[in-house]
């Protein structure tokens, strides 16, 4: 990474002293720590048994997630804190999403906690909402720019939204057309959602936004086909090779313990205590 | 179901997972001919990088195994060595000229932005998937419950 000849970072203006001066240190400490804090809290929140350790995750990967939140501000040196900038950018858009398709999910047919028709209208105009804004983001002046141009995670995470939604409305269609049972409104649910996607990557490819050209979106649709491929891929080789870790532990462990087989006196005790409770009839029938 | 259907279901299924992205590739390449440099170089990344990630990710997942099975150290290594091996072999391929460079003046940072170049694909994947699955069971939620008929006798 390149970095200013001049140190530079919060932390070296709050503290000056030695370890701090190091802008990899701050990097460090700043950006990846609290990456690493985000994963550890999220499998700590969501695995735990414990009440207690689930909150604590729950915190860290909430501290881990405002420190790279805050990266513009206090990494101002690193090209890491571009990153941190594409997350604040996206944020608005994905909360309103989540927020207002919960809103319309919930208030359905749910027997318990069923939210009212105000919840519901307030959730279809937020998921309408974050729809035009991630939209204005690539047509209008929406668009992420850090420092002085378009942020680079941007255009990367743009076009693989649009190709994962477009794949994947496609593939749950098929699997809703295969597995559901009279279920014609979903399907054409997940018909339009694909044809939507897939219009707006047409759209992307044949004409110009106000930052961003066919050209490059063009390049980086087809570096995100590359990214969705190699991560599958990926992905699948950790899978399988986990399986079979956990595989071959398991056919190397010993069998459990086998009891003898019981005693002519375990049995007639035994069967005196299954008369007294089971099987013994009373004189008077 | 009989397994030869079951057989066919699951080809079709895996058949429109990469009909569709590779369609839109595919027009993505005939409009723009000129795209495709570092194609190899970025799916290379994109899979060591995955691959390592996700066995970290999976090495993690063992602590709630442990709890259940007192607490094995075999998988455990195991699956350390798997994701030291993808970082070994990444570190590796990286460090060999510009096999697997892309635009960064060092191994730590090519290997540092394929580290955020997964992370962005990763929240990509996880918005999309929330779109999907959002609208779907929003739509299942809204479909009034079926009801049971019996017939008169």
């Amino acid at each position: 990474m390149e970095h200013c000849v001049q140190v530079q970072g919060i932390l070296y203006k709050s503290f000056p002293i030695a370890l701090v001066m190091e802008e990899s240190f701050q990097a460090f400490l700043l950006f990846w720590l609290a990456g690493l804090a985000i994963i550890v809290g999220l499998m700590l929140g969501f695995f735990s048994k414990h009440g207690t350790t689930r909150r604590f995750g729950m915190v860290f990967m909430a501290l881990g997630t405002l420190s790279i939140l805050a990266t513009p501000w206090t990494l101002t040196f690193s090209p890491s804190s571009a990153f941190g900038h594409f997350l604040g950018s996206i944020l608005g858009p994905s909360v309103l999403l989540g927020v207002g398709l919960y809103n319309i999910a919930f208030s359905g047919h749910v027997p318990v906690g069923r939210l009212s028709e105000g919840d519901r209208r307030a959730g279809f105009a937020m998921v309408l909402i974050a729809m035009l804004w991630f939209e204005g983001m690539h047509w209008w002046v929406l668009t992420p720019t850090y420092p002085d141009e378009i942020n680079r995670y941007w255009l990367i995470f743009w076009p693989t939204l649009l190709l994962v939604t477009a794949s994947l409305s496609f593939v749950v269609y098929y699997i809703v057309k295969i597995v559901g049972d009279e279920r014609n409104q979903e399907q054409r649910l997940l018909l339009t959602l694909f044809a939507f996607t897939s219009l707006l990557v047409m759209l992307a490819l044949l004409r110009d936004g106000p930052n961003v050209e066919t050209t490059q979106f063009a390049e980086e649709f087809w570096l995100a086909g590359a990214d969705v491929f190699g991560l599958m891929v990926g992905a699948t080789l950790a899978i399988l090779l986990f399986a079979v870790v956990l595989a071959v532990y398991e056919t190397q462990q010993p069998l459990p313990k086998q009891l003898d087989p019981p005693t002519n006196q375990q049995l007639v005790e035994a069967a005196k205590h299954i008369a007294k409770h089971v099987g013994e009839v009373s004189e008077d029938e | 179901m009989s397994e030869r259907t079951g057989m066919n279901t699951l080809r079709n299924l895996l058949l429109a997972s990469i009909v569709i992205p590779s369609t839109l590739l595919g027009l993505t390449y005939g409009l723009h001919p000129g795209i495709g440099d570092g194609t190899s170089i970025r799916f290379a990344n994109s899979m060591l990088t995955s691959f390592t990630m996700i066995s970290f990710l999976l090495l993690l997942t063992l602590f709630v195994y442990g709890d259940a099975r007192k607490r094995p150290l075999a998988p455990f290594l195991g699956m350390l060595l798997c994701g030291v091996f993808g970082t070994a072999l990444t570190l590796f391929f990286l460090s060999q000229g510009d096999l697997l460079m892309e635009d960064n003046g060092s191994v730590r940072a090519q290997a540092l932005s394929n580290v955020i170049r997964f992370s962005t694909t990763v929240i990509a994947c996880v918005v999309a998937a929330v779109i999907v699955f959002g609208m779907l069971f929003a739509s299942l939620m809204h479909t009034p419950p079926a009801r049971l008929e019996f017939e008169e006798e």
